[in-house]
């Protein structure tokens, strides 16, 4: 009997001592990616969001930015996910097609919030007549060069075609004098699938291709400009021998080691890239310039597009609790959050006007430079199946094209052939 | 009610069999026979269609192939590797045999996801340690592309396997040599026969039935092998590495069909459900013997 008094009231006190249900609401929010500055940043930000909010339980998680697409998209089909979340901008269509993402524009206070942004960037979260997301990093894919291989050779980083293929020329040297070739003048990323293709794309888009009509109904990154662009690769690669040729194993850390360890002279990189390169290698310089233009171009080097890449924070169109989830969206993503883009590398340029205006943004390394890219940038055309075109169409026929497997006529045909079929519903 | 008591207890290990086994595995079954999207859901049954999508793509005929030299040359080699180890090990060389038998077991215990990374910097074309020895040895020269290229992915990856499995070929072999009655060398001592003979007529011999269980496991643990493949090469470049179980994540996870990852999914359930007969079978066979 004794015993059972005990264990009665041991349960009892367990019971009791159990944290009282909480009235607060609980919601969760996912971060993919990002600097270790970035994490500390943000959960700092979420910690003073819950003071400010004593009703409002955030949970934050952290997660790999390589697998976001698969972990999102298995989260959202069995209808569970994060509340809110930061992804690519190019999700928009996807996403929002499916049904996924919660349309901003419908929280009544979104158009004096839409304010904070500079517009253009603003857009890029836009499918069909919806917002889905604020604006965060933006990037701007530019040309990074190693400023001690080029400082060495006495060149100084191309603006044209003829100028780019020839510094890697020119770059692309035995330097040890065993008689092999020790560095090079370009690394691709061809490791990664999406990599690959965002870093060839700025070179379309700087010849004047589209990938896709305006109606998006239309493939059409195989026109003669993208096939020029192609060829300048392959060329590279088949010919001049200037691109590193284990190029299709490598992912971040390769092209970061290799442009650090100077084995290779030029990447085609984002405003990352610095902050990796001075991390791997303290001290250690580039200069980052705009994407080269086609020769007779040069009178557009400084407008002709780039590819623009967003990060956007969104609201899972499932949450339970859209308000709580629009206030911590803003919170994260205010004027006042966004000057921390400006005031440390995060890798990524700001994207509200405030910020990018302040007096701090005049210190902040390359900043003209991608605000100038970003101001002509175009983002990959918003369509559903876009990045899974860039993904497994776009970039395995490419990389046959470089090593010489297809001409690059014949593989960009093929891909436009594939990608249409894909988005005709076909395939 | 006692002679309920064993099957009541057995009921929370059958549900949780269920549960975890049986609910996804006739799940999968029913996804590869309907169309199955991430996005919008299972719309409809779809017949073989799923099955006829994935035999008619090349890619799938690509994989089979490189799954199958994978599995089945890399067995091999590992079993060859393995089996000499055994050998060495069994030379009873004290405790220098124990302290090696521990580092030969090594690769065994890492994590294949580890190892991959391991490999996959080990094999790096500019700062790897092989391109640095095979530059000092004048093999090869700092920047051969081993990884990278489409001609030698699959063997890299395939060397990353067999030095994962030969620990385990090792300890079985060395097993069954420990088992051969010690008779059977005296014997064949005084007849004369020399130590290659001994070799082949009787340790060979009395390790067929380890040889043949290694042999089948080994295959199916290749076939089914995801993590070793997708860490080093994401089965590129060019697809060339590509095979069965990355493939399945390409259909599923990448395309997001799930009706034809779930199709490919059931026909290597199916082939490696025979080989696991085989292996029970041949189990079965030894011990009986």
């Amino acid at each position: 009997m004794k015993k059972i008094v005990l264990l009665s009231a041991l349960f009892t006190f367990l019971f009791l001592s159990c944290d009282k249900k909480s009235d607060a609401v609980e919601i969760h929010n996912w971060n993919f990616g990002g600097r270790p500055k970035l994490i500390e940043f943000l959960r700092n930000r979420v910690t003073s969001f819950e003071e400010k909010h004593p009703g409002i339980n955030v949970i934050q998680s952290d997660k790999s930015w390589n697998m976001i697409r698969e972990i999102l998209y298995a989260d959202f089909s069995a209808g569970a996910g994060p509340d809110v979340m930061n992804t690519h901008s190019n999700f928009a269509a996807e996403f929002g097609e499916a049904g996924f993402y919660y349309p901003i524009n419908k929280f009544p206070d979104f158009e004096q919030v839409k304010e904070w942004y500079i517009p253009h960037l603003f857009e890029s979260t836009r499918y069909k007549d919806n917002y889905y997301g604020l604006p965060s990093s933006a990037i701007a894919f530019v040309l990074c060069c190693n400023k001690e291989l080029f400082d060495r050779e006495g060149i100084k980083p191309p603006k044209t075609w003829s100028q780019f293929r020839e510094a890697a020329k020119r770059l692309t040297k035995d330097t040890n004098g065993d008689g092999q070739i020790d560095q090079y003048g370009l690394v691709l990323m061809g490791g990664d699938k999406g990599g690959f293709a965002y870093r060839t794309i700025p070179f379309f888009f700087k010849a004047g291709a589209d990938v896709m009509s305006e109606d998006l109904k239309t493939i059409k990154f195989n026109s003669p400009q993208g096939v020029a662009a192609l060829k300048l690769f392959a060329d590279m690669y088949q010919i001049d021998h200037s691109i590193t040729p284990g190029f299709l194993a490598y992912g971040h850390s390769e092209t970061n080691d290799l442009v650090s360890g100077d084995r290779a002279a030029m990447s085609i990189e984002g405003p990352w890239f610095r902050g990796m390169v001075s991390d791997k290698k303290p001290g250690k310089d580039i200069y980052v310039v705009a994407v080269p233009v086609p020769d007779d171009m040069i009178d557009q080097y400084e407008t002709a597009p780039t590819l623009q890449d967003m990060v956007m924070y969104s609201i899972n169109a499932r949450s339970k609790h859209l308000n709580e989830a629009w206030e911590l969206l803003k919170y994260l993503r205010n004027e006042e959050a966004d000057m921390f883009w400006i005031t440390q590398d995060l890798g990524a340029t700001a994207t509200t006007r405030k910020a990018l205006e302040s007096q701090e943004a005049k210190s902040v390394p390359d900043i003209q430079l991608y605000i100038n890219e970003l101001n002509h940038a175009r983002p990959w055309p918003p369509h559903p199946k876009m990045i899974a075109i860039a993904s497994n169409v776009f970039t395995p026929y490419c990389q046959k094209a470089i090593v010489g497997e297809l001409s690059p006529k014949a593989a960009l045909d093929q891909a436009a052939q594939e990608a249409q079929d894909i988005i005709s519903g076909k395939k | 009610m006692k002679k309920a008591t064993p099957y009541l207890l057995l009921i929370p290990a059958l549900l949780f069999t269920l549960l975890v086994l049986v609910y996804p595995l006739v799940q999968n079954l029913i996804n590869s026979f309907s169309d199955v999207s991430m996005i919008t859901g299972r719309s409809g049954w779809a017949g073989w269609r799923n099955f006829e999508l994935v035999f008619g793509d090349s890619l799938f005929w690509r994989s089979f192939r490189n799954t199958s030299v994978y599995a089945v040359a890399g067995t091999v080699l590992a079993l060859v590797i393995g089996l000499a180890f055994a050998l060495l090990l069994n030379l009873k060389l004290g405790k220098l045999s124990t302290v090696m038998s521990c580092l030969y077991t090594v690769p065994w215990v890492i994590s294949p996801v580890v190892a991959g990374f391991a490999w996959k910097w080990i094999l790096n074309d500019n700062f790897g340690i092989i391109n640095f020895w095979f530059a000092k040895l004048g093999i090869a020269t700092i920047g051969t592309t081993w990884l990278g290229d489409p001609t030698t992915a699959l063997f890299c990856v395939m060397i990353a396997r067999i030095w994962q499995f030969y620990p385990f070929a090792m300890v079985m072999f060395l097993a069954g040599i420990q088992s051969i009655p010690q008779e059977q060398y005296e014997a064949a001592a005084v007849d004369g026969a020399t130590m290659v003979r001994r070799f082949f007529h009787i340790t060979l011999p009395n390790l067929k039935a380890v040889t043949s269980v290694l042999l089948v496991l080994g295959v199916i643990w290749s076939f089914n092998d995801f993590n070793m493949v997708f860490v080093m090469t994401r089965g590129g470049p060019m697809n060339s590495s590509m095979v069965l179980p990355v493939l399945v994540r390409e259909f599923s996870f990448v395309h997001f069909d799930l009706g034809r990852g779930s199709a490919l999914s059931v026909m290597i359930f199916g082939l490696l459900t025979s080989l696991s007969f085989l292996y029970l079978k041949i189990l079965g066979k030894n011990e009986t013997a």
